[in-house]
Order: structure tokens, then C-alpha cells, then sequence
């Protein structure tokens, strides 16, 4: 994958971020409008799900950036990239079980 | 023809009007442990630049001060350092503009490896503006070799990227840059915005050829726009502006859009000229 | 070669080189508070995730609002500048004597002030919600 692609989805997310993050932030402290999201609860879990993977890709890019600005030679660079993706699929798997549970679908 | 007492003398910009303690970074990696400083006292007027100020103390004080300098214009790039934290070409700086409270401080250029006190050196540097290939690639080969005219181009053309050929290879910019500090492999403000210099260059057709050395992960994209490296640019190159151009065009690039056709040849009597 | 040379001589800034920002313009100093933001939001978000939901009250509810929108705000500018080029300006062909950086002081700095007073909004926004109306909900 080339930088130009991971970068252009760490912008994308970023965007994705700001809508459905704002829903989640609503439907927990605003009392009136919060409720109308809650209710919802499959598409509410929907806007979760897209907001746990937008927030975790934006998030470890970041950290995978800094790294490889920190430790920029060649082999440290791969092996950065694929811990931080297995981190992040892992971190994924683990929040959206505790999403399920939170919602009290499982 | 007389002088009056409001008019001044241009001369009255030679004449001494205090002295300005410079405070000098010394180090000598193949004799020293570890760097000091060294403070020199001169006496300077409203036009003495700092390069005036260290030739005056090579001559008189110190003769082991070692800078490097070329020609005292602004116009080659060799005497960049930091003056009192910040990156300038000392040639054309004033003593009494960056003195502050009577001193100067003065170190050399952050982020490049040290030769000796305020000399760096630049080899990595180059290294990088090479890896972008600065130069025109075409791939009608034969009209390199044996040019039958020139290639035409507008004035509109042109302006999209004069500002960028201005460049001196000071290397402020790249001193200046956050990102140089931690990243020894980053390609720097300078490599990428002549970069962004060839590639937009309708003379030019070289996309395919640079897009592999600036789309890497140490290239453009490793620039979060600190636009220290445009602040301090001598010659107003905007090296920031050239990276997030070369980004848009990156991401255009991407969608199949090319950032222009390659410059026709315009036949001239360039091609008459036999050479013995 | 980096590797042959002393540490001094080297002269590699390292991390406090991200910081430097004495004697740069204001866009320089904002990306230093967009990094520390990030690594502060990212540090919250991990014990948000592993104890479901874990979050501060008031103030330092407060607090995480304010770091969680300049970095919404800043980074609104960045991907308005870098993606779109939206402010960058057009180099120039003439060149005035100490001409200011088109990029910087051009219209890049209405984007700026736009972008603080998004921040701003937003913060005072997420700190009445924090301070006001959280407690009134039962925390």
C-alpha cells in the first residue's frame, strides 16, 4: 500500500470520525436527543461500529507516523507497520465486544 | 553641493556606534570532548552584517574560527546558520537587527553533522536533492541528444514554478524543519518542493519516475505543515507551499489525472548548428 | 554515516526539535499542540475502551474537551490545506523585496482564525456539557 493511500484514509477517517463521533457524544450526554439515538439501537451500534474503526485507523496511524519518525531505519519501519496493524485488529475485535456488551446485545 | 545636518551621510552607516558581544559555538569533533563557547567583543556600525563581524574576528581575534562563507550576497547559500535560535544566511544579516540586549549567538545549522564549529556538513543533504532526480526527464531521448528547437512553454507555465527555482540549497529550511530533527531519512522541504519544481515543469515527464521516491514513508507525506522551513527561506522559495501542492498532486495523480501534457518541441536554427 | 559520528556531533535536535518553537510563526507552535493532543487522546482512549466507557468528570472532563476539539479544529485546517490545498495560494512569478511566505500569510490565515474560533465554539460547547448538564444526568 502506498503512503498516499494510507494517508488519504487517515484524512477519510478523520472526517468519518467528526460525524459519528458527534452522534456518540450526543447520545450520551445530551439528554433529549441522546435518548432519540439510543433508542435506535441497531443503527446506534451501526454508527459505533464505523466510529471504533475510523477512530482506531486515524488513531494508530498516528502512532505508526511518530514511530517512524522516531526510528526511521528501513527494517524497523515494516515491522511497525504490521504490529501496529495487528494491534489495531485486536483493539477492534476487543472494543466491539465490549460495544455488544455495553449495548446488551450479548 | 552641501550637507544638511537632517540629510545623513551614507557613510554614516560605516560609522562605529558600540560594541556587540557574539557568542560563538566551538567545537572540534576530531580534538574536542564536547562543544563550548566562545565570546568575542566586536565593535560594529548600523552596516555591519555578522559575516563582516566573523571575518574581523578570524583576522584580528581568532584566527581557528572556521565558517564558511562564499559570496557575501545572498545569492550562493553557504553561509547559513542559527542567529540567536533561528536560521540565517549571516551575509546579508545585520549585526544591530538580531542583537538583542548587545548579544549574538550564533551556532551552526541545526540538524546537519558538524565539520567544525559553525561548518556542516552537507553531503546527506545533496544525497537527498539527487534521490529526487532534479533534472528534466523526457522520453523522446533522441531530441535530448540532437535538439532540433526549444520547448515550448508559457509565461503561465512558468509562473507555476519560478518561485521554486530560486532555491539556494542553504539548507535553512531543513535545519528548520521538525520533522529533520528525529527523521534522518526524511527528504526535507528542500528535495520535495524541487521535486514538486520538476514535476510540474511542463517540459518535464518525470511523474512516474519521482512519484516512487516522494510517496515513500519518508517522503511528502511526512510534512504536517510547521511552514518553519517557508518562515526562514532567504530567497521566499515557500518550500511548505510546493510540498502540500506536490500532495494535491500526488492524490491527483491517483485518479488518473496527469499534471500536464509534455511541452512540444518549437523547431529552431538550435538544430542547424553543426558542431565540428 | 550518522552512526560513526559522536552524539554532539551529529547535531540531530531529536524530540525537542518538535518542540522548538521559539522565533517560528504560530503555525509552527500549532503543530506542536496538534501532536501533544494526539498522544493525549490516544492515552485517554485506551482506558476508555478496556473499562467500558471510563470517563473523567467536570473538569478534567472539561480539559479532555478542550484538547479533544483543537485537535478536531486544527485538524479540520491541516485536511482543508494538505487535501484540497484550500488557502495554500499559487506561487508567485514577482517577488517583493522580504516577501512573506504566500503559503503562511496569505489567505491560509483566515482558515486559522476560522478554524480558532471553531475551537473555540466547540470547547465552551463540550465544557457546558461536561460541567453542566453531565452532573444534572446523573455523571
Amino acid at each position: 500500500m502506498r503512503e498516499s493511500t494510507k494517508m488519504l484514509l487517515h484524512y477519510v477517517t478523520a472526517l468519518i470520525i467528526i460525524v459519528t463521533g458527534l452522534i456518540h457524544l450526543l447520545a450520551n450526554n445530551d439528554p433529549n436527543v441522546g435518548k432519540l439515538i439510543s433508542s435506535n439501537t441497531y443503527l446506534y451500534l451501526g454508527n459505533m461500529a464505523i466510529f471504533l474503526a475510523a477512530l482506531l485507523y486515524h488513531a494508530f496511524n498516528g502512532i505508526r507516523v511518530i514511530l517512524i519518525e522516531l526510528v526511521p531505519d528501513k527494517c524497523w519501519t515494516k515491522l511497525i507497520g504490521w504490529a501496529i496493524l495487528l494491534i489495531g485488529v485486536v483493539t477492534y475485535i476487543v472494543g466491539f465486544q465490549v460495544l455488544l456488551m455495553a449495548l446488551g446485545l450479548i | 553641493m552641501e550637507s544638511s545636518s537632517v540629510m545623513e551621510s551614507s557613510m554614516d552607516l560605516w560609522k562605529p556606534v558600540g560594541t556587540v558581544k557574539i557568542r560563538v559555538y566551538k567545537y572540534n569533533p576530531r580534538k574536542d570532548f564536547a562543544p563550548g563557547w566562545k565570546e568575542y567583543e566586536i565593535e560594529v556600525s548600523r552596516g555591519t552584517t555578522i559575516l563582516d563581524a566573523l571575518l574581523r574576528i578570524k583576522e584580528e581575534t581568532d584566527p581557528s574560527l572556521a565558517f564558511r562563507y562564499s559570496c557575501g550576497q545572498a545569492l550562493c547559500g553557504s553561509c547559513a546558520m542559527m542567529v540567536n535560535g533561528r536560521q540565517m544566511l549571516i551575509c546579508r544579516t545585520r549585526v544591530l537587527e538580531v542583537a538583542k540586549g548587545g548579544k549574538i549567538e550564533l551556532r551552526p545549522l541545526d540538524n546537519f553533522p558538524i565539520i567544525r564549529d559553525l561548518a556542516c556538513d552537507f553531503k546527506s543533504f545533496f544525497d537527498k536533492h539527487r534521490a529526487v532526480k532534479p533534472w528534466i526527464i523526457r522520453k523522446d531521448v533522441e531530441e535530448l541528444e540532437n535538439p532540433t528547437g526549444d520547448y515550448k512553454q508559457t509565461i503561465e507555465e512558468y509562473a507555476r514554478y519560478y518561485q521554486f527555482t530560486d532555491c539556494l540549497k542553504c539548507g535553512a529550511c531543513y535545519s528548520a524543519c521538525p520533522t529533520v530533527a528525529t527523521d534522518h531519512e526524511y527528504l526535507g522541504p528542500q528535495a520535495l518542493s524541487q521535486a514538486y519544481r520538476y514535476i510540474v515543469d511542463t517540459r518535464d515527464d518525470g511523474l512516474e519516475e519521482r512519484i516512487a521516491v516522494v510517496d515513500s514513508d519518508h517522503g511528502c507525506w511526512r510534512c504536517h505543515f510547521a511552514t518553519s522551513c517557508s518562515d526562514v527561506c532567504p530567497k521566499y522559495v515557500d518550500p511548505a507551499q510546493g510540498i502540500q501542492l506536490l500532495k494535491k498532486l500526488i492524490l491527483r495523480s491517483k485518479l488518473g489525472f496527469k499534471p500536464h501534457k509534455p511541452a512540444e518541441v518549437l523547431p529552431s536554427k538550435i538544430g542547424e548548428v553543426k558542431r565540428g | 554515516m550518522s552512526e560513526e559520528l559522536e552524539y554532539y556531533a551529529q547535531n540531530r535536535r531529536g524530540v525537542s526539535g518538535w518542540f522548538k518553537v521559539r522565533g517560528y510563526v504560530i503555525e509552527r507552535k500549532l503543530y506542536a499542540l496538534h501532536r501533544i493532543t494526539g498522544i493525549l487522546i490516544v492515552l485517554f482512549i485506551l482506558p476508555h475502551f478496556y473499562s467500558t466507557g471510563w470517563h473523567p468528570g467536570l473538569w478534567w472532563d472539561a480539559l479532555l474537551g478542550v484538547i479533544v476539539t483543537f485537535h478536531v479544529a486544527n485538524g479540520l485546517r491541516l485536511t482543508l490545506l494538505e487535501l484540497f490545498g484550500i488557502g495554500i495560494g499559487r506561487p508567485l512569478l514577482v517577488k517583493k523585496p522580504f516577501q512573506r511566505p504566500v503559503s503562511i500569510e496569505g489567505k491560509q490565515r483566515y482558515l486559522l482564525a476560522i478554524s480558532i474560533i471553531i475551537f473555540i465554539v466547540l470547547a465552551i460547547i463540550w465544557s457546558y456539557y461536561a460541567i453542566l448538564v453531565k452532573p444534572l444526568m446523573g455523571g
